[in-house]
């Protein structure tokens, strides 16, 4: 059996490409199973899927913890999730980056693939530059760098259950497939946990999770980025006002600073500034 | 400093997990900035459960219990007896649920706080469906809305019965205080927290939550899109203190709701016929609302 989890951000196709992987394997001939990580399932926030493939049936149906392939969709995700936990040495760790796989970190004895999947998509139109879908074309680079699906398989899954531009999608699995770089293994250390989690207290009657959400950076989420033209504020505040994620503070003159290492680019305090001072823009 | 309208403390912390532009978490961001430290919440399960507590952390800086959905009125009344019995001074007891979890599946917890005259408020975010698990109608679903379960096609137009009038029900317990909010007035929002904490005895918010990703809408709209919902007349803004209605905002004449339904990709189905529907049914009930504010004024009811 062969396991293998996916991580991605909410939008990217990540739970589609777990299911056109087990429907790729299904058309080879193999017994498949995939299904998501139930867990903040929120546009623009990190996403975990599963895919098992056998050649009998699958009984267990856990989240996989020890997987033999890690794909991660976002480049960004190396730098605030684990991504690599679990994964041990004669595994591989393929990512969507436009950087070698020589340069990716994992841990030692674990291959290294990348595929500048976000490249391909774009080229063939799937999604927009502030969001393209990568998922066909990370596949593409999967079935080459594993050899767990053909291509021909893939091709004909794609075909048939992607929910728009099929055809598209199948050039840019097979560019995925023609595009994919190897390294030799890695000899990282794993990669730290973005905060620690304390050891659970002697005291079940005591609070159980006392800290600040502000530990956690959302900026990852964001495409746009807000930018205030002071000189045009009024100090209305009307964008602090509004802000969902408490992410826009007052001076102590009364004008508005935006806290970028939390605000998810929602492009609410742009609408809503009277005189139109906030513009969004793109993230570089 | 500049001149606030609304109380300036932050007790939602930022970090948490809320989709972008997320209405429940304005509501709840202004709920708190209302209430103050000595709050303690009870949240079932629903999208705020999630956005709150990746442990170990919490965005919340008041008292959390975490309950099962169909508890919520029942942990409300739990807290307040054990805060009088531990004679916790100036403790604000609230309950804060989904739709799902206070229409549905809390239903009878609620009445039965109510009907206890439980000295706590209770409050139901509405975002109009089951989104925390995918965008599954709820029995506060409106009329005609697309969800995962009432799907769109064959014949089908959406959910094919009218939204749950949870307000209706909850003043048919007489409560101490009942009102509707809406985070795209803050102002107004933040008059009904204080109103409400002045007020003994079991209390009811309705607050309008709209959801990006499950309305279909862009996420910078959240706001514009509140303001539209009342200005139409779909989420009219009215509080009832001892059983007497008033209008907290009226604008002269109603908005029309094709305006409120084009905005969102939810009623994107939604033919002339059906819009039309839907404005007669607003329009009686806003009617409906000013005949019981002049009959409430004039003691007359």
């Amino acid at each position: 059996m062969i396991e293998i989890r996916f991580h991605g951000r909410g939008g990217q196709g990540t739970v589609v490409a777990s299911e056109l992987l087990a429907q790729a394997a299904f058309l080879d001939g193999k017994i498949p199973q995939s299904f998501p990580f139930f867990g903040v399932e929120r546009r623009g926030a990190p996403v975990t899927a599963f895919t098992r493939i056998d050649d009998r049936p699958i009984r267990v149906r856990t989240s996989i913890t020890r997987p033999d392939v890690v794909v991660v969709l976002d480049p960004g995700l190396l730098r605030t999730t684990p991504v690599t936990e679990g994964l041990t040495s004669g595994g591989l760790l393929l990512v969507n980056t436009p950087r070698r796989a020589e340069e990716l970190a994992a841990p030692p004895g674990v291959r290294r693939a990348s595929v500048d999947a976000t490249r391909i998509a774009l080229a063939h139109g799937l999604g927009t530059a502030m969001l393209p879908i990568v998922n066909t074309a990370v596949l593409g680079a999967l079935a080459r760098a594993t050899g767990v699906v053909t291509l021909e398989a893939l091709a004909r899954a794609v075909e048939q259950f992607v929910p728009a531009r099929p055809s598209e999608n199948r050039l840019a699995a097979r560019d995925g497939y023609l595009g994919v770089r190897n390294a030799d293994p890695g000899a990282a250390a794993p990669a730290p946990a973005p905060f620690a989690v304390p050891a659970p207290l002697d005291r079940p009657e005591g609070p159980v999770a006392s800290v600040s959400s502000e530990v956690i950076h959302t900026a990852a989420w964001r495409t746009f980025t807000p930018v205030i033209h002071l000189d045009r504020c009024t100090k209305c505040n009307f964008c602090w006002k509004f802000c969902p994620d408490a992410a826009i503070e007052l001076d102590a003159d009364g004008y508005p600073r935006i806290r970028l290492e939390y605000c998810k680019g929602c492009g609410i305090c742009a609408a809503e500034c009277p005189p139109k001072t906030i513009e969004m823009v793109a993230e570089a | 400093m500049a001149k606030l309208t609304i109380p300036a403390q932050e007790l939602m912390y930022s970090g948490h997990a809320a989709c972008p532009g997320c209405g429940p978490a304005l509501a709840m961001r202004l709920l708190l900035k209302g209430l103050g430290p000595r709050t303690i919440l009870s949240i079932p399960a629903c999208c705020w459960t999630v956005i709150a507590t990746p442990y170990p952390t919490t965005a919340l800086g008041v008292a959390v219990l975490d309950n099962a959905i169909e508890a919520t009125g029942a942990s409300v009344s739990g807290l307040r007896a054990a805060a009088d019995a531990m004679h916790l001074k100036d403790v604000e007891v609230v309950g804060f649920a989904g739709d799902g979890g206070t229409a549905d599946i809390g239903l009878q917890a609620l009445s039965g706080m109510l009907e206890r005259r439980t000295d706590a408020i209770y409050v139901m975010y509405d975002n109009e469906a089951y989104m925390n698990t995918g965008v599954q109608r709820s029995g506060a679903t409106p009329q005609g809305a697309w969800t995962t379960t009432t799907p769109v096609g064959g014949g089908v137009r959406g959910k094919p019965e009218p939204k749950k009038d949870v307000m209706a029900i909850v003043l048919a317990h007489r409560p101490a205080y009942a009102a509707t909010l809406n985070p795209s007035f803050p102002e107004d929002f933040d008059r009904k927290v204080a109103r409400a904490r002045s007020i003994e005895g079991p209390r009811f918010f309705h607050i309008f939550a709209p959801c990006p990703p499950g309305w279909k809408f862009d996420s910078a709209e959240t706001i514009a899109l509140g303001r539209l919902a009342t200005d139409s007349g779909i989420f009219p803004l009215y509080e009832v203190v001892d059983g007497r209605l008033r209008i907290t905002r009226k604008t002269g004449e109603l908005k029309p709701v094709a305006e409120y339904l084009a905005a969102q990709g939810r009623f994107r189905h939604l033919g002339a016929e059906e819009t039309a529907r839907i404005q007669s049914e607003v329009r009686a009930e806003w009617d409906r609302l000013l005949r019981r504010e002049r009959d409430d004024l004039s003691g007359s009811h």
